[in-house]
């Protein structure tokens, strides 16, 4: 029981940040119709950024900030170059564009801050793990999630009552309708993929912080697929609950199931548990079902 | 297809269907042929040999990967495993039963195209983006999991198969070094394209590209999608699986590195800038993109007096050059190479008239 407690808090832990990144892979998707595999290094990118920051003196919640404003414009200007010329093509090319941005961008970033794992030093969290009835949390942990948890509360509060947010909003339900009120699609596409640079940002610094950052943290931008594949990959609260799931399930099938294999139960499990929401359930929990049946 | 040399007619369907038409085609075939196996292996030198095996690997993976996407609609993002499946069966039934290397590679396909099928089998119910997410799932079921953490230890040999010189023989002749290699790959890589070419002007292909340019319409039509599906994802793994077998040869040891998610995308990012739809584009494909970086890698020579990390980083650049080239593909050229290659032949085929 105790471990099973230990276990599920820390999967909702993490999991917390899996949703931030997923947040910011779903409004993309929601905006622009634009499935994007390049979500991994947009959380390298990131987290490089918030790192580099740090080490330079610059106090952390600061350089988290520099890490916003930064990720915005990256992500404005990603959009201008790459995504503006892609609308109306088909969805293989799409996808294939943001394959090729993600090549692009890894490549830079090893090429800029090499593969060897950098930590935040001084540590940005304080080490004491906190003893809660016998269950045990890493602080990072414990303030990654409390992190992500208000970053995800100001993006729900951004897009129900600013005008920006209302307006991606409009374009997200019914882009014809939208631009002939005078919403410019052209600058939610952009702000879509900005505020997604930012979620990532943030997700891969908090990421940063637990273990140390080298170019593995790009892996989350995988594991985002299968947590918005279960809640459905047009569903803001889907993107949240689908990362926590996710996290969740990775953790328990690692604490529960590796001794069963050799190992590596932990980095599949995601990838079965997507296989086996495809099969049964397309549209994860609150996706639009317009499934095209084949 | 292209269109015939002005003044050229046929007057029998034997000649119409014809694979070269033209005396000037038949020539240039025989050009290649002379290229092919004299010129290049014997007067090319062993480093052009190397890279032209690259080249025939990436060519035998991509087959598959553009029957796939190219002619039948189904993305996949994970052939990668399929080859890995073949490399696989083909070098543990050498290591562990003594099969001799042409009927171990065989077989290596048959299991590569029964894994495919397997993965496949979502592409009944689901399309588009949930397909290559199960794609997706299968590179990391098979290469991450299965292959790494359960086929690694039959035989106790550790993370990687070693194969020692002398393991890979066809009859007396044992494959040891790269000019023989070379070989092995050529021959296979015509017999694979000419097998691909021909199963697309069967009715097998014509069902296959009904499939992709209007599912519903090929079904009323009457083709049994998911037997046709399924029976692309058969042959495509099997290409897969006589790659990976290929590519055995050139190895000097085998382990599950050589197979991660990046090959799967390269050879889908090989068929997107050869040309989607069209066996030209994946030889273009895998020539641009090998040839290419390996112009690189003459270029930066140059530059590393200046900045003498660059050579060790350039496995990064490469990354980051292929990202690049495939969004610049994409957007300026989105048909490939091959539709350059058809307005040009086009030009001269039709020179002076050419309204």
């Amino acid at each position: 029981m105790q471990l099973f407690l230990q276990v599920l808090i820390t999967g909702i832990m993490m999991g917390g940040i899996y949703a931030l990144v997923a947040l910011g892979w779903t409004l993309i998707y929601k905006c622009s119709g634009v499935l994007n595999l390049a979500m991994g290094e947009l959380t390298l990118i990131g987290a490089y950024v918030s790192l580099t920051f740090y080490l330079w003196g610059v106090p952390f919640l600061l350089s988290l900030l520099f890490t916003v404003i930064i990720g915005f414009v990256l992500g404005l200007i990603t959009e201008r170059i790459f995504l503006d010329k892609l609308i109306g093509e088909p969805v293989l090319t799409v996808i294939m564009v943001t394959v090729g941005l993600s090549f692009f961008f890894r490549g830079i970033v090893e090429f800029l801050f090499g593969t060897d794992t950098v930590i935040f030093d001084p540590p940005v969290f304080p080490m004491q793990p906190i003893d809660i009835g016998g269950i045990i949390i890493g602080q990072v942990y414990l303030w990654s999630f409390v992190a992500a948890i208000v970053l995800l509360i100001a993006f729900v509060a951004f897009f129900q009552y600013t005008r920006w947010g209302l307006a991606m909003q409009a374009t997200a339900d019914d882009e014809m309708a939208a631009m002939s009120l005078g919403v410019s699609a052209r600058f939610v596409y952009a702000t879509a993929w900005g505020i997604a640079f930012i979620a990532a940002g943030v997700g891969g610094t908090l990421l940063g912080n637990i273990n140390g950052l080298n170019i593995s943290v790009g892996y989350l931008g995988l594991l985002v697929l299968p947590a918005v594949v279960l809640g459905g990959l047009n569903s803001v609260p889907g993107a949240i609950v689908g990362g926590i799931i996710i996290g969740v399930l990775q953790n328990f099938s690692g604490a529960y199931l590796d001794r069963f294999t050799p190992g590596g139960v932990k980095e599949i499990a995601p990838f079965v548990f997507m296989v086996i929401i495809l099969l049964f359930k397309p549209y994860g929990l609150w996706g639009w079902e317009r499934i095209e049946r084949v | 297809m292209s269109y015939l040399p002005c003044g050229v007619y046929h007057e029998y369907y034997r000649q119409d269907h014809a694979w070269w038409q033209t005396k000037f085609v038949i020539g240039k075939m025989i050009f290649l042929a002379l290229f092919l196996f004299y010129i290049l292996p014997f007067w090319g030198g062993l480093y052009w040999v190397g890279v032209a095996n690259l080249v025939t690997y990436t060519i035998m993976g991509a087959l598959g990967v553009q029957l796939l996407i190219g002619y039948c609609g189904q993305v996949t993002l994970g052939h990668a495993a399929f080859i890995a499946v073949g490399a696989y069966t083909a070098t543990l039934l050498m290591l562990q039963l003594n099969v001799p290397y042409l009927l171990s590679m065989l077989i290596g396909g048959l299991v590569a195209g029964l894994w495919a099928i397997i993965f496949g089998l979502p592409s009944a119910k689901v399309k588009g983006f949930y397909l290559i997410m199960t794609s997706l799932a299968a590179q990391f079921v098979t290469v991450d999991f299965i292959l790494t953490q359960f086929v690694s230890q039959i035989g106790g040999r550790g993370q990687a198969f070693s194969l020692p010189p002398g393991t890979i023989t066809i009859g007396p002749l044992v494959i040891d070094d790269d000019t023989k290699v070379y070989f092995l790959g050529v021959i296979l890589t015509i017999l694979l394209t000419m097998i691909l070419a021909n199963l697309l002007r069967s009715k097998v292909g014509r069902a296959w590209i009904a499939i992709r340019d209007n599912d519903i319409a090929a079904e009323t039509m009457g083709i049994n999608i998911v037997f046709y599906k399924l029976l692309a994802f058969f042959v495509a793994g099997f290409m897969g699986g006589i790659a990976g077998a290929f590519w055995v040869s050139n190895l000097a040891a085998l382990s599950p590195e050589h197979f991660q998610w990046f090959w799967s995308l390269w050879l889908v990012g090989v068929i997107l800038i050869g040309g989607v739809g069209s066996i030209y584009g994946t030889i273009f494909g895998s020539l641009f993109m090998v040839l290419i970086l390996e112009g690189l890698k003459f270029a930066i020579i140059p530059l590393t007096p200046i900045y003498p990390q660059l050579s060790m980083k350039f496995l990064f650049l490469k990354e980051a050059t292929f990202g690049l080239a495939i969004c610049i593909f994409l957007i300026y050229e989105p048909n490939g190479l091959a539709y350059r290659w058809w307005q040009i032949k086009n030009y001269f085929n039709l020179w002076p008239f050419s309204y």
